[in-house]
């Protein structure tokens, strides 16, 4: 069926069926063998060479000479295995590619993954769960519970099957400019956000401006400004989604936290900005503070340039506590890899998220480590000594949230940035959430 | 019209021709000429399968895909919607579909009445020879030649209100500072002045070819009159530039209309969907939510939009030369 | 006003020539200026990104911001490194030569059958032709990367350089030059036996050579700034172009600025040099091709 409609793809006339039935073949049966899960038994042992792929978004920096040591190690420990890497800029290209490359049928092996997204794929069959991967049946359960309890569940789609495995996993933590810290007579940094909105007015003067934040848009996707209002929602006692993923955006606490920003911004305290403003302003000593992925470590320190010392801290706490939101993309496996491939997946899988590997990236790129047991790891060691907001923070993996797993968070994450710049930009508080709420409910109900 | 023809010219070649009966009609014989042939499908084949294979053929497809809650991964557990995406998209909330079409208009008005009246002025300015005019006119196209990206990323970082150089030039001249792209109010003026400055240059060169065909005789007769260059302007000049005119006018519609990468780059739809336009939401839903059914009926809109507006202009203006 | 070429004004000829009309000396003075004060702000953009790149650590973000290029070419060193920016130059430049050369051929093909010949089911093509202006390329491209897939084209050359083979501007212009050409030009050469071809090879090219000029400048400039289909059609940078390294180069170091400055400048410098030499012939050409709108 194929070869026949390969060749008619060249004639024009012919091409309205070529592409219509591309699309209906594109689907269900696609290409080569599927993995049956019972056909594993022996796959442990990979016999022959196999190429692997692997679709990533480390693209600079120490992302990038940190995978690819990972996976020179990974092959020279598997001499049969050869992972190609593609990378992208970022998320947005990445998702339009792993679309694209699906749609045609050329899907990767292995590829990052949003959870929203994993839910999709799920739904539209086109990756497996992990379980079915060759040789994983008997070892993911163990290698499971080495991971920290919020790892182990943002692991799992609604279904309660394991669709994702973990590579990293960043907290949002708090870069301050220590200098600032120090003229502004400000002590010890704040352990409220009562506090912190008090410091950030304070040290508003002579040009610095408390906090820069992206708010986000439909082109850069989850930013750390729109995870810093689920992160007020939820200290102060109601999280912006409840865990079957409805939307409670007009709820006091979600109100109160957007006006706690307005309120910021009112007082100068608090800007605006795009393409990690915050990092800018702090490097360039005009701001107090940025609220950033534990991930950005190396490029704040970059954007610093030793101009001044650098304090992380973890965040403050609301009425109910300490709340903070765990990013940081997974890994699925696609369906139309071939058998061996998924086998070699699975072995790859299992080594980067093992101590060793985690150990080695989590000191190279400032993610956390997913399992405990790379704490103790001779590689992390001096890393750890010079960063104790790490050991101090790394149990909020156990509790922390994130985005609940169904495909119309991607668009609710949206409508929550597009509330906070029109709040910011003058439109009530809460208007501006009821309009995202019931554009995020029609998102939801739109399936 | 290039078709008809001149009667001697007609005949005499059929006399040439000789033999064959119908060389005795005056007119041009069909049969003889070369103009008319079959053939003209070979001619205009490789073009058109072009286009055919990756244009038309695709926006047949797209047309498809609007009518079913198409699954892009997955097609066969696609869901026929008939016309429910385009009750959804007119229902649209956050942002609405009148918001969007809205920006859209705003977007593409200002840069067809704003770019028309500049290159104008500015052809008008420079239709002089000499080093500085030359440098000048060069200087104005530029960045149009320049890559999008590269430009769109240069204007970010211009546009940054706390450190970036219009604020600065702002600041200088003792005006108030804007937040250009951050600002819902002033976002949309951001865009639409950077993207003047990309796309000036290319419609100036237009009218600039527009002026040089411009007969000096009827200035000359005006001037002996006693007109002003204002009178000149616009009782000699501008009625003998309207087709060069409309022509601007419908290239700018359209590449408005569909702009898309300076709206991705520079301001993200943001803030608060001011600089959301129709094309900018096609991107969003499509490759961001992963509606592709949804995105392409909006597609489908955004086409028919365009086809609107080139057929009111054309309908307008019927000697854009297509008519023949 | 038959033949397709302009008459030259002198001011593009290149002759300083006396002002045809006779205006007063101040007004030579003001439009100079003027022309000067505009083309300096258009220009300033690209001056400015040249400042930035050679900005010393720690300048780039100062306020008021440094105006004079500090010729520190320590991000120039650092941004080349970042990415095969040689290998992305060469594939650019291939891939804008390839699609020149095949828009040349179609356009003169397509522009001759709609302008010159006749046949059934000509201005059905042309109003075709001229819808295909009217499609976003965002939608298209899903269906498109399907058949690109299809015919084994994707992560190629093949895939960046045919389908932009052809273009409708380029089309309209050829065929804009055909209808105000002379008839008794093609009619001669009928008698004298010529077959279409031979016709169009040795009579039609060169009297459209000013559009083919307009046209190939054009293509080679939209073939260099193209963005979001090399985007998604290929993946290897041995053959992805440049603006795709750029924007790669962006997304993944977008707050280094003074990197991105240099980075963009010498992805554009290429193609300002490439303009700034051809700038007359493309000006003429341009002229020539308003100049027969009517």
């Amino acid at each position: 069926m194929h070869s026949r409609y390969r060749r008619a793809a060249a004639i024009a006339s012919a091409a309205v069926a070529t592409v219509l039935a591309t699309a209906a073949c594109a689907g269900g049966g696609s290409s080569s063998s599927s993995a049956s899960p019972s056909a594993s038994a022996n796959a442990a042992a990979i016999s022959k060479p196999v190429t692997i792929s692997f679709d990533e978004v480390y693209s600079s920096g120490t992302l990038k000479t940190a995978l690819q040591s990972a996976v020179t190690a990974f092959e020279k420990a598997n001499p049969k295995i050869t992972v190609d890497l593609t990378t992208y800029a970022s998320y947005g290209p990445l998702l339009t590619a792993e679309t694209a490359q699906v749609a045609a049928g050329k899907a990767p092996t292995i590829g990052q993954a949003y959870e929203s997204w994993a839910e999709k794929f799920a739904s539209s069959k086109v990756i497996v769960p992990i379980s079915s991967l060759p040789g994983a049946s008997s070892t993911m359960s163990t290698d499971l519970s080495t991971f920290y309890t919020g790892v182990q569940n943002d692991l799992k789609l609604p279904d309660g099957q394991v669709w994702m495995w973990p590579f990293d996993k960043s907290l949002q933590v708090l870069f301050y400019n220590a200098d600032l810290l120090k003229a502004d007579g400000i002590t010890s940094t704040p352990a409220t956000w009562t506090q912190f909105a008090a410091d950030l007015k304070s040290a508003s003067k002579n040009g610095v401006v408390g906090i820069t934040i992206d708010p986000g848009n439909a082109t850069e996707g989850v930013t750390s400004g729109e995870e810093w209002l689920e992160e007020l929602a939820a200290s102060n006692g109601t999280p912006v989604y409840t865990s079957n993923g409805t939307p409670q955006f007009t709820s006091p606490a979600v109100v109160s936290a957007m006006e706690y920003l307005v309120n910021l911004k009112k007082e100068g305290a608090l800007a605006t900005g795009s393409n990690y403003p915050g990092e800018t302003a702090l490097g360039a000593k005009k701001g107090l503070v940025d609220l950033s992925s534990s991930a950005g470590y190396y490029y704040e320190q970059q954007s610093v340039g030793g101009k001044f010392p650098l304090t992380t801290t973890v965040l403050p706490a609301g009425s109910t506590g300490s709340v903070d939101e765990m990013a940081g993309a997974n890994l699925v496996v696609f369906a139309s890899a071939t058998t061996e491939q998924k086998a070699a997946a699975w072995k790859f899988l299992q080594y980067l998220s093992g101590p060793v590997e985690q150990a080695a990236w989590s000191a190279a790129t400032g993610y956390y480590p997913v399992t405990s047991q790379a704490l103790t790891e001779p590689s992390m060691a001096s890393y750890l000594k010079q960063n104790p907001w790490v050991t101090s923070t790394i149990t909020e993996l156990n509790n922390a949230i994130v985005d609940p797993p169904y495909a119309w968070v991607t668009q609710c994450g949206i409508d929550l940035s597009t509330a906070i710049s029109a709040a910011l930009s003058g439109t009530s508080a809460s208007s501006a959430l009821s309009t995202a709420q019931s554009a995020c409910t029609t998102a939801k109900s739109n399936g | 019209m290039i078709g008809t023809t001149t009667g001697a010219a007609g005949s005499a070649r059929a006399q040439q021709g000789g033999g064959s009966k119908r060389a005795r009609r005056a007119g041009r014989s069909r049969t003889r000429d070369f103009r008319y042939t079959k053939k003209g499908w070979l001619y205009s084949g490789p073009a058109v399968l072009i286009f055919g294979a990756f244009v038309i053929i695709p926006t047949f497809y797209t047309f498809y895909m609007s009518l079913w809650n198409w699954n892009v991964l997955n097609p066969s557990l696609s869901v026929y919607k008939g016309l429910g995406n385009y009750r959804e998209l007119l229902t649209a909330s956050d942002p609405g579909f009148l918001q969007t079409l809205w920006n859209s208009l705003y977007f593409t008005g200002a840069m067809v009445i704003a770019g028309t009246a500049i290159s104008l002025c500015l052809a008008l300015l420079l239709q002089r020879g000499g080093t500085t005019m030359n440098a000048s006119r060069v200087a104005i196209y530029l960045p149009n030649a320049t890559p999008l990206i590269a430009t769109s990323l240069i204007w970010a970082w211009i546009y940054n209100p706390q450190f970036g150089l219009a604020n600065w030039v702002l600041h200088s001249l003792h005006l108030p500072t804007s937040p250009w792209v951050e600002g819902q109010a002033t976002s949309m003026p951001a865009v639409i002045l950077f993207s003047l400055w990309h796309e000036v240059g290319f419609t100036t060169i237009i009218f600039l070819g527009g002026l040089t065909i411009i007969n000096d005789e009827y200035s000359e007769a005006a001037r002996v009159d006693g007109a002003g260059p204002w009178q000149e302007f616009w009782h000699i000049i501008w009625p003998q530039l309207r087709p060069v005119t409309s022509f601007v006018v419908v290239i700018t519609t359209i590449l408005s209309l569909q702009s898309f990468t300076q709206f991705y780059q520079l301001s993200g739809g943001g803030p608060n969907n001011a600089t959301t336009t129709l094309s900018y939401l096609v991107y969003e839903e499509s490759q961001v939510l992963q509606n592709t059914g949804y995105a392409a009926a909006l597609a489908v809109v955004l086409f028919l939009i365009t086809v609107f507006f080139s057929l009111v202009r054309w309908r307008t203006t019927p000697d854009i030369g297509i008519t023949s | 006003m038959t033949v397709p070429t302009v008459a030259m004004p002198r001011w593009l000829s290149g002759r300083r020539g006396i002002p045809a009309r006779g205006r007063k000396k101040t007004w030579r003075w003001r439009r100079h200026i003027l022309a000067v004060a505009i083309g300096v702000a258009f220009i300033f953009p690209f001056y400015w990104t040249f400042v930035i790149s050679t900005d010393r650590p720690g300048q780039f973000d100062s306020f008021p911001p440094v105006l004079l290029p500090q010729w520190d070419w320590a991000n120039w060193s650092r941004a080349w490194a970042l990415a095969p920016w040689p290998r992305l130059f060469l594939n650019t430049v291939f891939i804008a030569s390839c699609t020149v050369i095949l828009c040349l051929i179609t356009s003169t093909l397509a522009g001759f059958a709609f302008g010159v010949l006749r046949f059934p089911g000509r201005r059905a093509l042309m109003a075709l032709t001229l819808c295909v202006l009217m499609m976003p390329q965002t939608v298209l491209i899903i269906p498109d990367y399907v058949l690109a897939t299809d015919i084994h084209w994707v992560d190629t050359y093949w895939i960046q350089i045919v389908p932009w083979g052809a273009s409708v501007f380029g089309i309209f212009l050829v065929r804009q030059f055909f209808l105000t050409m002379p008839r008794e030009i093609l009619d001669a050469a009928t008698v004298d036996g010529a077959g279409r071809l031979r016709m169009l090879w040795h009579i039609g090219m060169p009297a459209v050579r000013p559009a083919l000029v307009i046209i190939a400048i054009n293509v080679f400039m939209a073939s260099w700034n193209s963005f979001l289909w090399p985007l998604v059609m290929t993946r290897s940078e041995s053959i992805q172009p440049i603006e795709v390294g750029l924007s790669s180069f962006a997304g993944a170091n977008g707050t280094d600025i003074p990197g991105l400055a240099a980075a963009a400048t010498f992805t554009t410098l290429p193609l300002v040099i490439f303009f700034l030499v051809l700038q007359r012939q493309f000006i003429r050409g341009a002229l020539s091709a308003a100049g027969s709108i009517r």
